[in-house]
């Protein structure tokens, strides 16, 4: 329930918001840039358009601002023009708008060729029942005589066509598009307008008035309907949604006036139309501003140009090229009046009303003054702003005084126009300081800044003192002057920022930190932070960001329960750049003996060997005992070369063999060696018994 | 006759579906494709039309719609019907249709990309979205981004609030090769980036002097937000790849401002074209998957000096890595180019880290040598670099010790041992004929 009561109360606040800032917008009137997004736009392609419709679009578009592209088009377009009419089964829609195109091109046609498509038209006139039949056939047939300019071409029955064509307006001034369907709608009511316009200029004699009379009414119910922006635009909007033939508010808007404008055409007398609205039509087409669709564009520069040169009231649209004066430059104040078109205004008289400065709408600064009017550039001017114009934020008046008397219904100038100026100028600073101060108001240190250069103040304080920072800012006529923005800022080296606005009284503005009731504020983050003063408004020519110093803050240790500091984003190389290599650092293998060593040490672990070898010979070792009969002899070279074959093995198993492979030889020669072993050692056993039995 | 208009009706949609599922997104060719335009009002078509346009003739199917467009849908039978959803409806209080917030989260994160404007119209709903991607707009709904100092200069425009903003993060990947020289006209509000999210980035912050605040009521507080940590027009990449870009002004992509000529205060050169056309048209590239968008291929690994993928590594052993990466340029696959990719030899933490080097043409490779330590192993690309999507392969390896006859056979040192075991054989050999046959 509250949560919905403040939602509520922030719309209200948000519409007052928008509705105060857009209440005085500026609307230009149509210029060059308008012309280079039409030549942007409408680009034939291959030489010429999708249909003849948008061929008309382009053509008419051009036509109104005045850009010399027929050529371009010319052929082809007259090319299908010619096929159009002449034959006799084409549509017509394709008729109505070949006729257009004709209209502009003036491509060369036959006589019977007009008198053909005059009488099929004719013909669908009479038998016609739906909106969309009657405002092709009728805008056919005006177009056939305004082009063969045949003064007999006439409605057989205008009354009549006049009467079913009014049959289908409802009575909120919409119209139907046809008889067996409900729905009404305002674009048909341009259409419809349109239609009946062209009844009344084909028809032989003079239509009823009281038909005319009523189909006026209609068109006041219709300007009922109308609907209005903040700014003073009006606009109609259909309100029937039908997806598949919707009309934005651009279509609908400039079908009723191109209706609206060729109705007062051809009918005598005004139709008491308030000029405020027309002209409120005129600002809703500026204020589109520059469509970035071909249709939209058409549509807002063809309504324009029917408005332009209406029976009912000619909109003037007053323009400023700058809204922005600067005080030191000395701008002067320039106003410009034009038409929709940007053509120039009858002689009419500018006139200040008043200036108001923004916020205090009561008093007025300046009594009415005259705009002095410049022949040559056709602007209106005031040489010099009013003496009493300080820098800041106005709203000036403007009215438009007709000098010819019988304009005053011919033009809508709206009245009184607002619009908000910003007056521009430098602002002095003056007698800027900062200080410390104890609590007992002591001053330890002031310093003088200067706030037009560098400034690399440094400071410290711990949580008992204050900071107090002050400066002056006049305008240059001395009066006091209140920027919007006027911002202390104290950053910490770990980027948590403090923002203070610093506040005024008449030219001086002052800010004291007591830094005993911002120690939680500042997270109880002790060190080093950089002051910054930002000072800056919109009229304002010198607003500054100024660096100031730097300031080491002592506080207090913070307590366990103290809110934490923000976080702050991280760095973005930190996540995205590259990380830093990693190699492996392999385990140290074992440290061993140099080789030299080694070999030295198999040298030496061969002379036992050597010392064996010698000892025996010493010993004068014989092999007296060696078998000396023939079968013991084999048994006993058999056991040694086996013993020989085992140690070989040995070898073998430490160069290459695996262990299972050694083990099988090694079962094998063993066997082998027990038996020729048991054999030679049982012979030397039994010879020496024999011995010593002897 | 139920079932044959059962069966007629099948058929028209699979052929009314067919032409739409081969246009649509897939990884091989990641550029979106069909845009939903959720639009406050029709005729921000023709106000926005050049960059509408722009994305057209990029190949893009714009879908407009209104925002509440009662049959708004984002999804049909459980498939997407869109690449890409343009939300420029600041003001919409509430989406027509099956469409809501939760609905617009879940098309994020499946993978699809959002561009989000708004203005000083704001509803709550669009912050909402933009809080949930890591983006906070200023709470005040009358603030605008004011700038004193860095706004643009224009005859008509005295409050400061249309700023010319030049402080472009610098990557190519986001902005373009060409470098935007004239400043970018932004007037909306301001939001800030959320600091416990990552994954955003300020592509276009505010100068020192911007602060956000009501340009028409005195400032009473210290506006919540200020200098340049006002973010103007920020972009996420999530992880699984989806691209959102959220700014704070709808005027930015209108035709007005991209035609605008544009001068910046204090700065005597004028530009006869705003840099909103570059800027924007060169940030949705990157949004809807033009550029920047990366993929690895072939992800190969082989003992130096052979070609074939073993299934295990020993210790010690030197290896040859390669991978192949490319990057998705919106037409076709070029080769990427860049000397920061990286490899992890990882088991619980990276053993190696190494910075591949590449031939130009796409293929990346380093060579090492396996840790002596065994385990399961992992090579790991992980490739983040701002505004590229991220790169994330592994592959597992198995690495063993040695086997037992794979060590050192004959050790010098141990020669003396070896020399005396052999001189005592030769001895025994020797010594078994003087024991057996001296007399």
């Amino acid at each position: 329930m509250a949560g919905s009561l403040e939602g509520f109360l922030v719309l209200i606040v948000a519409a007052l918001i928008s509705s105060s800032s857009f209440a005085s917008s500026i609307f230009q009137p149509i210029s060059d840039s308008h012309r280079s997004a039409a030549l942007e736009l409408f680009t034939p392609r291959d030489g010429s358009f999708f249909s003849l419709e948008e061929t008309y679009e382009a053509l008419r578009t051009f036509e109104v601002l005045g850009i010399d592209k027929k050529s371009d088009i010319d052929t082809a377009a007259c090319q299908s023009v010619l096929e159009i009419l002449g034959s006799p089964s084409s549509a017509l829609k394709d008729l109505f708008y070949a006729l257009k195109v004709n209209g502009i091109l003036k491509c060369d046609i036959e006589k019977d060729v007009f008198e053909g498509v005059a009488s099929r038209l004719q013909a669908t006139v009479s038998g016609a029942g739906a909106l969309l039949d009657f405002y092709y056939s009728v805008g056919g047939l005006v177009l056939v005589k305004d082009q063969t300019s045949k003064d007999d071409l006439y409605l057989a029955d205008a009354e009549g066509v006049f009467g079913s064509i009014k049959a289908l307006s409802q009575s909120d001034g919409r119209w139907r598009y046809n008889s067996n369907n409900p729905e009404s709608s305002t674009f048909a009511a341009g259409l419809a307008l349109e239609a009946l316009s062209g009844v009344v200029s084909l028809s032989s004699s003079e239509i009823d008035q009281s038909l005319i009379g009523t189909t006026k009414n209609d068109i006041l119910k219709l300007f009922d309907s109308i609907e209005k922006y903040d700014d003073g635009a009006f606009y109609f909007d259909e309100k029937l949604v039908d997806a598949h033939e919707h009309q934005g508010p651009l279509s609908t808007t400039s079908s009723v006036v191109r209706g609206l404008t060729a109705f007062a055409a051809v009918t005598s007398g005004s139709l008491n139309l308030p000029s405020g609205k027309v002209l409120g039509l005129a600002r809703f087409l500026l204020g589109i501003g520059i469509p970035g669709d071909a249709k939209d564009l058409f549509n807002q520069i063809d309504s324009l140009a029917s408005l332009e040169s209406n029976s009912v009231s000619i909109p003037l649209i007053l323009s400023l090229p700058a809204t922005v004066l600067s005080l030191t430059k000395k701008d002067a104040l320039e106003v410009k009046v034009n038409t929709v078109l940007g053509s120039n205004a009858p002689p009419l008289t500018v006139k200040l009303v008043g200036v108001f400065r923004s916020g205090s709408k009561d008093t007025t600064l300046i009594e009415g003054q005259e705009l002095k009017f410049n022949p040559e550039s056709t602007v209106y001017a005031l040489d010099a702003l009013p003496k009493s114009i300080d820098v800041g934020k106005y709203t000036f008046v403007f009215e438009m005084v007709l000098h010819d008397p019988d304009h005053l219904n011919l033009y809508a100038t709206g009245g009184q126009t607002r619009i908000p100026i910003f007056v521009t100028g430098v602002v002095k600073v003056d007698s800027a300081e900062i200080s410390v101060l104890d609590s007992d108001l002591g001053s330890t240190e002031t310093k003088k800044i200067d706030l037009a250069g560098e400034n690399t103040v440094s400071l410290s304080a711990n949580h008992l003192q204050k900071l107090r920072l002050s400066f002056q800012l006049s305008t240059s006529l001395g009066h006091a002057f209140k920027p919007h923005q006027a911002i202390l800022k104290l950053t910490h080296e770990t980027k948590v920022e403090h923002s203070f606005v610093v506040g005024s009284s008449g030219k001086q503005f002052e800010i004291n930190l007591d830094f005993l009731g911002l120690v939680e504020k500042f997270f109880y983050l002790s060190g080093k932070y950089n002051v910054q003063l930002t000072v800056g408004d919109a009229a304002m020519e010198n607003s500054f960001l100024k660096a100031i110093g730097h300031l080491d803050l002592d506080l207090p240790e913070p307590p366990e329960k103290a809110p934490q500091p923000p976080p702050q984003p991280l760095d973005q190389n930190l996540r995205y750049g590259p990380k830093a290599e990693i190699t492996h650092i392999f385990r140290v293998p074992e440290k061993l003996p140099p080789k030299e060593l080694s070999h030295a040490f198999l040298g030496l672990s061969l002379f036992p060997l050597l010392g064996f070898l010698v000892g025996l010979l010493r010993l004068g070792v014989n092999l007296k005992n060696f078998p000396s009969s023939s079968v013991p002899a084999m048994f006993a070279v058999l056991f040694h070369l086996g013993i020989a074959a085992v140690l070989l093995l040995y070898a073998l198993f430490w160069l290459k063999w695996d262990l299972f492979t050694t083990l099988k030889a090694l079962g094998f020669l063993g066997a082998f060696l027990m038996f020729v072993g048991h054999r030679i050692l049982s012979h030397l056993a039994s010879i020496s018994s024999k011995l010593k039995s002897a | 006759m139920a079932r044959s208009n059962f069966s007629v009706l099948t058929i028209l949609s699979v052929t009314l579906l067919l032409p739409v599922l081969s246009l649509s997104f897939s990884p091989d060719s990641p550029s979106d494709r069909r845009l939903l335009v959720l639009l406050d009002d029709l005729s921000l078509k023709s106000s926005l039309s050049i960059f509408f346009n722009s994305l057209k003739s990029r190949g893009f199917d714009l879908d407009f719609k209104l925002a509440d467009d009662p049959k708004l849908a984002l999804q049909r039978y459980g498939q997407y019907l869109y690449d890409g959803l343009i939300l420029f409806s600041p003001s919409i209080e509430r989406f027509g249709g099956t469409l809501d917030l939760a609905a617009v989260l879940d098309f994020v994160d499946s993978g699809h990309d959002l561009l989000i404007a708004a203005d000083s119209s704001a509803s709550d709903l669009i912050k909402s979205v933009a809080t949930e991607c890591g983006v906070d707009f200023d709470e005040d709904p009358s603030a605008l981004v004011i700038d004193h100092k860095s706004y643009a200069v224009a005859g008509t425009e005295g409050d400061h609030t249309l700023i010319a903003a030049d402080d472009f993060i610098e990557s190519d990947v986001l902005l373009g090769k060409n470098k935007i020289e004239a400043p970018v006209l932004f007037k909306g509000i301001a939001h800030s980036l959320n600091a416990a999210n990552t994954l955003v980035l300020k592509v276009l912050s505010a100068s020192p002097s911007a602060y956000s605040a009501n340009p028409s009521s005195k400032l009473s507080s210290p506006p919540s937000l200020t200098g340049s940590s006002i973010s103007l027009v920020s972009v996420i990449q999530a992880r699984n790849n989806a691209r959102i870009m959220i700014t704070g002004s709808l005027d930015m992509f209108s035709n007005r401002f991209f035609r605008s000529s544009v001068q910046k205060a204090g700065s005597p050169k004028k530009y006869d074209k705003s840099g909103n056309e570059q800027f924007v048209t060169e940030l949705s590239k990157w949004v809807f998957h033009e550029r920047g968008h990366l993929k690895a291929v072939n992800l190969r690994h082989n003992k130096a000096g052979e070609t074939d993928e073993p299934a295990m590594y020993r210790i010690k052993d030197d290896l040859d890595f390669s991978v192949e990466i490319y990057e998705w340029s919106g037409k076709s696959w070029e080769p990427y180019v860049a000397d920061d990719v990286q490899v992890q030899f990882y088991m619980m933490s990276p053993y190696v880290l190494k910075t591949l080097s590449n031939d130009k043409k796409g293929l990346y490779h380093t060579s090492f040598k396996v840790p002596d330590v065994y385990g399961v192993f992992q090579f790991k690309v992980e490739y983040n670099r701002l505004g590229y999507t991220s790169l994330l392969l592994s592959k597992q390896i198995p690495v063993r010790p040695f086997r037992h006859n794979e060590y050192e056979r004959f050790i010098t040192a141990a020669f003396p041992y070896y020399g005396a075991s052999f001189t005592m054989m030769a001895g025994f050999f020797i010594f078994s004929f003087v024991y057996l046959y001296h007399k």
